[in-house]
């Protein structure tokens, strides 16, 4: 039979953004495929350039629209390594459970979009339904549902509201009752069983070689996780299980997340106790007066108070809900970052689409594509 | 309080960096410990593949995690971040190239993972790395003249807007 090549994209159900996977098919079958990128570039790293370091923080919102607050905190650890500011404990209590609820988010948002793909509406609206809980809990705090800017150089901007917590642990039970809900919809159902079974499978060597991290990676059975290999924050003090299936395929992936989410519960539970019992402060008595506030206009007296900071560079590494995020800033004692450098997780696994996409068939495409978790906010930066 | 730090990471760092210097005595130019990181490791160009080749073969760094350039205007520096599970960390390798000509050896032949991140070194930065599979623009339409991320492409503000207020 000819073959063909197919746009899917930049304006297709399948992409969950905008960007294009350009597909050769014989018949049915996937014979070469061919990701094209950038339609979502804004460049995001060069604004950095010419932006304060509190002000990169508006930025890291908009790379990556579910998970916002994860990119806060992985840019603004690089940011305190190389500006040299130490964070409360407090503060950093809070970031955690802000990443972890972040994660359930984008793991919700996942799910019913993932599940929609595959052709069954009511876990959809589920997902969508559940997530809303963790939004309005995300905006009694920060006061925004989307687009966060909590986070700051030094800590946390405000503290959690009185009751918070107790509102908070509510919805996690809520949560945990939903979760058995999910996977009874979806382990019991047929047609998603046999649309994700044995499908889009990537191996454990394959992963590691491609770069591949994050769900796709445990579900090869590879218990990496940075939380637990190389703790950041405070994630040294708490309690949780790596995620883990051995299907490597895309029913691996579903439920390598369901289990994360559950997880996410368990650590954000641990983090309500501990906010519960020790107030504190949650922004850092010594932060550069640069870092936020607009330069004094030249002559005044702060002005010329304000001291050069020291050169620095700055690294760190987080478990982002679609997998490993990097960040690496350097700072030349400016008001603004020299550089700013992320490794998005969700690009590189793109980069690995012709090795779990050659040989299945086109109606395959949605279900392999919407379990690697497509991001194209924080792909294209 | 600081990021914890992991321990076994800074206990195995003198051996790696002392390793890779008796190892590569020519090409290994400085080492520097850093925490949170197994070391930060300076490199002769030329000396990239065979380092890289060494430290995914009998090191266990498997997973190259990221691969990125920053413009020093008189020369590029070309970061590489490696990832070892059983470490449990990262090491820097650094190098930096001059500005006329930035090029230096691929290692997406060693780590397919790394494609990628050089195509986007290669379109923000210039930095071209030979014997690279596939090196083409990766976010940028093909035949755009510029590297955006080089300090002379100077990002224009826009012009801070004049708010009148009504008794002025």
């Amino acid at each position: 039979m000819s073959e063909m090549w197919i746009n899917m994209g930049p304006q297709h159900p399948m992409t969950h953004g905008l960007w294009n996977l350009r597909v050769k098919v014989d018949g049915e079958l996937v014979v070469d495929c061919e990701p094209e990128l950038g339609y979502l570039h804004r460049g995001i790293e060069k604004i950095s350039e010419y932006r304060r370091y509190n002000e990169v923080i508006t930025l890291m919102d908009r790379c990556c629209y579910v998970a916002g607050l994860s990119w806060e905190h992985v840019y603004l650890m690089a940011s305190e390594e190389a500006l040299g500011v130490s964070v409360p404990p407090r503060a950093e209590y809070l970031r955690v459970m802000c990443s972890e609820l972040q994660r359930l988010a984008s793991h919700l948002m996942w799910y019913a979009a993932f599940v929609q793909d595959l052709g069954l509406m009511t876990p959809f609206l589920y997902g969508m339904r559940d997530r809303d809980l963790i939004l309005d809990l995300l905006q009694s705090f920060t006061g925004a549902r989307m687009t966060y800017e909590y986070m700051r150089v030094g800590g946390v901007r405000n503290d959690i509201p009185v009751g918070f917590t107790d509102r908070c642990r509510k919805v996690m039970d809520w949560l945990e009752a939903r979760f058995r809900e999910y996977e009874d919809l979806c382990d019991k159902s047929d047609i998603f069983l046999k649309r994700t079974v044995g499908i889009g499978v990537l191996k454990a060597r394959e992963c590691i070689a491609d770069g591949v991290t994050g769900p796709m990676l445990r579900s090869a059975g590879v218990p990496r996780d940075i939380r637990k290999d190389r703790p950041y924050s405070v994630y040294e003090e708490i309690d949780f299980d790596i995620a883990l299936h051995d299907g490597a395929d895309v029913f691996g992936r579903y439920r390598v997340r369901m289990e994360e989410m559950r997880q996410s519960l368990r650590i954000v539970r641990q983090t309500l106790d501990y906010l519960d019992r020790s107030p504190g402060r949650v922004l850092s008595e010594r932060i550069p007066r640069f870092v936020g506030a607009p330069s004094p206009p030249p002559g005044s007296e702060s002005y010329i108070l304000r001291r050069a900071y020291p050169k620095g560079v700055g690294f760190s590494a987080i478990e982002e809900p679609h997998g490993e995020a990097l960040a690496y800033v350097v700072n030349e004692g400016a008001e603004q970052p020299y550089r700013v450098k992320f490794r998005s997780p969700v690009l590189i696994n793109i980069s690995a689409v012709k090795d779990y996409l050659i040989g299945y068939r086109v109606s395959d495409i949605p279900a392999i594509m919407g379990s690697v978790d497509v991001c194209v906010g924080e792909c294209d930066r | 309080m600081v990021t914890a730090l992991p321990p076994n990471t800074l206990a195995e760092t003198p051996d790696l960096l002392a390793v890779l210097r008796e190892r590569f005595p020519q090409d290994v130019l400085e080492t520097t410990r850093r925490p949170g990181l197994l070391g930060r490791v300076v490199l002769r160009p030329e000396a990239i593949l065979p380092v890289c080749r060494y430290l995914r073969d009998e090191q266990t760094f498997a997973h190259c995690a990221m691969v990125g350039g920053v413009d020093w205007k008189e020369t590029r520096e070309v970061v590489y971040h490696l990832w070892s599970d059983e470490r449990k960390g990262y090491l820097e390798l650094s190098l930096r190239v001059p500005a006329e000509d930035p090029h230096v050896e691929s290692v997406a032949g060693l780590w397919p993972g790394a494609n990628w991140h050089e195509r986007e070194a290669w379109d923000l930065l210039g930095i071209r790395f030979d014997h690279h599979p596939d090196l083409r623009r990766l976010f940028l339409p093909e035949g755009y003249e510029f590297h955006p991320l080089l300090k002379t492409f100077e990002l224009h503000e826009p012009e801070p807007l004049e708010v009148k207020t009504r008794h002025e």
